[in-house]
């Protein structure tokens, strides 16, 4: 088999990377996390002149320092994994910044290719860049090519191959950084060489500066390496520290980052680039800016956008979401006709079907939202979102990207929780990801809409547009009140700052767009799915078994044959009760009575069940809050999904299968039962709206936060806080005697 | 050898990490005030990066030194976070960012 090579994509962020690494890589991609990290790894296979490449996406960074998890995943993938070529990035109209991290990949000496991507930006900005000076200035092949349309892309990985043939070794540059700098690492590099440090894995100079810059890897490493002579080292690189704080009030990591851009400066300076215009005009996307993120017309904007991307998942995502309906409809009925009664049956339809069914159902909800916000994404607008965003955010330790996830969930009330979950990757931090997505599942989704709904209905309906309002802004207040007390407790950690570069506003190109949506909505029906699978059938198991023992049984069975042989002269006769359901003659009286006796076996058989028993179990807790065990019920069931609430509730009040959409007698039922007043329905809306998320977004949450331990403390901590709501709540109402 | 531009020593930034208040032509002491309370729009000169030396690095990294010129697009003033253009590229600064990043009008 041909030996195939490996090739990095390295690069600013928003240089272009992503686009380059669709358009080489099409459809054969992996995405995966670099080990320990939730950084995003993507991999894909490239064929070109009869040559395999592996190509890996590295994460976008401005810089090799150690200052986040992006920079430390992109460096060690380039000294650990030592690919063949790494291709850098380069922003044509943004040349300067860009260079930048060039100038450190060469410091690292790595096999690299610049390819100048944008030129067609750089030149309808009046940019012309003199690629082939850039090259011999610079030492490394330069090939200007435009990512979007595939232009130059053909002499980019021809490029490659004739560097991998040519073989050649990658001296690191030298660049000077002053005097003060330049004698003390000359001074370390021989200590460096002699006594080994670290040299197997990275050049003796390089590891010398990044000791001057005070990088906390690389000092670790030296330190676990060799710690005399780290110690030395450090000594030398304190020594000039403070010489260089009390002569130019500075840093060495400063003043080498300024060595850089004059480098930089002076190659560019050599006729690499001419410009037409002013170098410092202010562009479309500058001129777009000021309005779009302006004080007043900026949360306005931000508004109307946010409402349409919300209105667009959800409005066009609900056909095919009830056409998946209807499909796992048809095949529960399928099996139901096909397969003889038993628990193989109701396995089959209420776990396996209702339950993966159910997660499939979202799917349309989260490929549309996928789009839109790789829409947003690729425009450049969403950072604007996070900027205008971060002021508010930051109060409670989240940061001004997390407000995405929130909308997706339900911060427009009828969003969902497992999208908004999967939006937090746009996250950096870590800490502010797992807080965000901790807190996203207290909005309110449209699964938990149909209960509030029924309670505001049942207990509140002379107010209910207000009381939906009210609900809203309590599940914002919680959802951030909580985000504030995990960033200040398990999530303590400063905030990061917000301190990024915002991309130029770009049409997104179709080929992004999808593959973008395909790859997350992939991720998500492969790795959800098969989770669910597994527990949507243990949660059926629970509401089904143990069944009614088989004296309760026959003493229902008693009650039909009894009720049916008082109306055989109607034309039922005993014995006839199996084909019941199909039959057009049966009066109605009769049915409705049936109907009453199934209702009340249905009941009995959830009573009895694991379920069941879980709810009457947990009524001497529950009924601090205000809770019978039917209600326990409803809410155990609630965790597999949170419209299962409305339906238990159905049939723990004996009312059969209660349709979401139509839940009058429910409410009818509630409201005049004696366990129910508006303070228990105060308490009731309070935990539902807070406790435990449904079992998909648990799965959600482990699979982003990449632990079970997030999943499991998000079930704990948030029903936990809901009990403690219901509780005082009800517990308040009776003080003051609202309540019985 | 050491290189700054092939064949070249590179001296473009003698003095330059000296604060610009304290240089030649430096603007009045008033004139010179953090990022975080500019008003306007227009362009700026950085004359000092306070705060720790983390924050300066990473300034430094995205070319925010002393003596650069910025263009300031979103005023910062007010708590808010300020967006400014510097060498071609826009880059979103938080309060407490701005607020160690000393200026003066250009």
């Amino acid at each position: 088999m041909a030996k195939s090579f490996n090739i990095a994509l390295a690069g600013n962020p928003n240089a272009g990377k992503t686009t380059l690494f669709n358009y080489l890589t099409g459809a054969r991609q992996h995405v995966g996390n670099y080990p320990g990290v939730t950084v995003e790894k993507k991999e894909g296979i490239c064929q070109h002149g009869g040559r395999e490449l592996r190509v890996t996406d590295l994460p976008g960074t401005y810089s090799l320092t150690a200052y986040s998890v992006e920079e430390l995943v992109a460096r060690n993938f380039l000294v650990n994994e030592k690919p063949d070529v790494v291709i850098d990035i380069v922003d044509a109209s943004n040349l300067e910044r860009n260079l930048y991290l060039t100038c450190q990949f060469m410091e690292l000496g790595v096999p690299l290719i610049i390819a100048l991507n944008m030129i067609d930006v750089a030149q309808h900005r009046g940019i012309e860049v003199d690629t082939e000076k850039l090259s011999s200035l610079l030492g490394v092949p330069v090939v200007p090519l435009v990512a979007r349309s595939g232009k130059g892309v053909n002499l980019l990985l021809d490029t490659v191959l004739l560097v991998i043939d040519e073989k050649k070794s990658y001296p690191p540059l030298r660049l000077s950084y002053g005097d003060d700098l330049d004698q003390v690492l000359d001074s370390m590099v021989p200590l460096i060489e002699q006594g080994k440090l670290l040299t197997d894995t990275y050049p003796a100079r390089w590891t010398g500066l990044k000791i001057l810059e005070n990088d906390d890897q690389i000092l670790d490493r030296a330190m676990k390496a060799d710690s005399t002579l780290a110690d030395i080292l450090v000594q030398r690189s304190d020594e000039v520290t403070s010489h260089l704080q009390r002569t130019v009030d500075t840093y060495p990591e400063a003043m080498i980052a300024d060595h850089r851009y004059g480098f930089i400066k002076s190659i560019l300076r050599q006729g690499v680039i001419s410009q037409r215009f002013d170098a410092d005009r202010l562009y479309t996307s500058d001129r777009i800016d000021k309005i779009v993120t302006n004080r007043f017309l900026g949360p306005l904007i931000m508004g109307a956008i946010l409402y349409g991307l919300y209105s667009f998942t959800f409005n066009y995502s609900s056909l095919p979401v009830d056409w998946l309906a209807s499909f796992f409809g048809f095949l529960g009925d399928i099996v139901n006709r096909v397969l003889p009664d038993g628990p193989i049956k109701s396995m089959l339809v209420s776990g396996v079907i209702g339950g993966v069914g159910g997660v499939l159902g979202f799917v349309p909800i989260i490929m549309f939202m996928f789009l839109g916000i790789a829409v947003l994404e690729d425009s450049g607008y969403l950072a604007r979102v996070a900027f205008m965003m971060d002021r508010i955010f930051r109060m409670f330790g989240l940061h001004g990207s997390s407000v995405m996830p929130f909308i997706v969930s339900g911060g427009i009330a009828g969003g969902c929780a497992v999208p908004g979950v999967m939006a937090t990757r746009t996250l950096r931090s870590p800490k502010e990801r797992i807080a965000t997505l901790l807190t996203v599942p207290f909005m309110n989704c449209g699964a938990k809409l149909p209960i509030i709904a029924l309670l505001i209905g049942a207990f509140f309906s002379a107010h209910q547009a207000q009381y939906m309002f009210l609900t809203t802004v309590v599940s914002w207040s919680v959802a951030l009140l909580t985000a504030k007390f995990l960033r200040m407790t398990v999530l303590r950690g400063e905030s990061t700052p917000f301190v990024m570069e915002l991309p130029p506003y770009r049409f997104p190109t179709f080929k992004g767009l999808f593959i973008h949506t395909w790859e997350r909505t992939w991720q998500y029906i492969k790795k959800a799915g098969t989770v669910v699978l597994a527990i949507s059938i243990l949660l059926w198991a629970m509401m089904t078994y143990p069944g009614l023992p088989a004296d309760k049984s026959a003493q229902f069975e008693r009650q039909r044959q009894e009720v049916m042989a008082a109306y055989a002269p109607h034309g039922v006769a005993a014995g006839q009760e199996k084909e019941r359901p199909g039959q057009v003659a049966e009066p109605p009286e009769l049915a409705a009575r049936l109907q009453v006796i199934d209702n009340m076996e249905a009941q009995a058989a959830l009573r009895n069940s694991l379920a069941g028993r879980m709810g009457i179990a947990l009524e001497p807790l529950s009924r601090f809050a205000g809770f019978d065990w039917r209600t326990n019920i409803a809410l155990v069931g609630g965790f597999a999904a949170k419209e299962v609430i409305v339906s238990t509730l159905g049939t723990s009040y004996s009312l059969g299968s209660v349709d979401v959409e139509h839940t009058a007698s429910l409410q009818d039922r509630l409201a005049r039962d004696k366990h129910w007043n508006p303070i228990v329905a105060l308490a009731a809306l309070a935990f539902i709206m807070f406790y435990a998320p449904c079992f998909v977004t648990v799965v959600c949450i482990a699979r982003e936060s990449g632990s079970w331990k997030w999943a499991i403390f998000s079930m704990v901590f948030n029903t936990f806080l809901a009990y403690s709501l219901a509780v005082a709540i009800y517990q308040t109402g009776r003080a003051l005697g609202l309540a019985p | 050898m050491t290189k700054n531009h092939p064949g070249q020593v590179c001296t473009h930034c003698g003095g330059k990490h000296q604060s610009c208040v304290l240089r030649e032509k430096a603007p009045d002491a008033e004139d010179v005030l953090p990022l975080s309370r500019a008003c306007g729009y227009g362009r700026v000169k950085v004359c000092r990066i306070s705060g720790d030396r983390r924050l300066c690095a990473r300034m430094a990294d995205l070319g925010i030194l002393p003596g650069r010129e910025m263009e300031l697009l979103c005023a910062a003033a007010g708590g808010h976070n300020c967006m400014v253009r510097i060498n071609g590229g826009t880059i979103s600064l938080d309060s407490l960012t701005t607020a160690n990043i000393l200026v003066s009008p250009v």
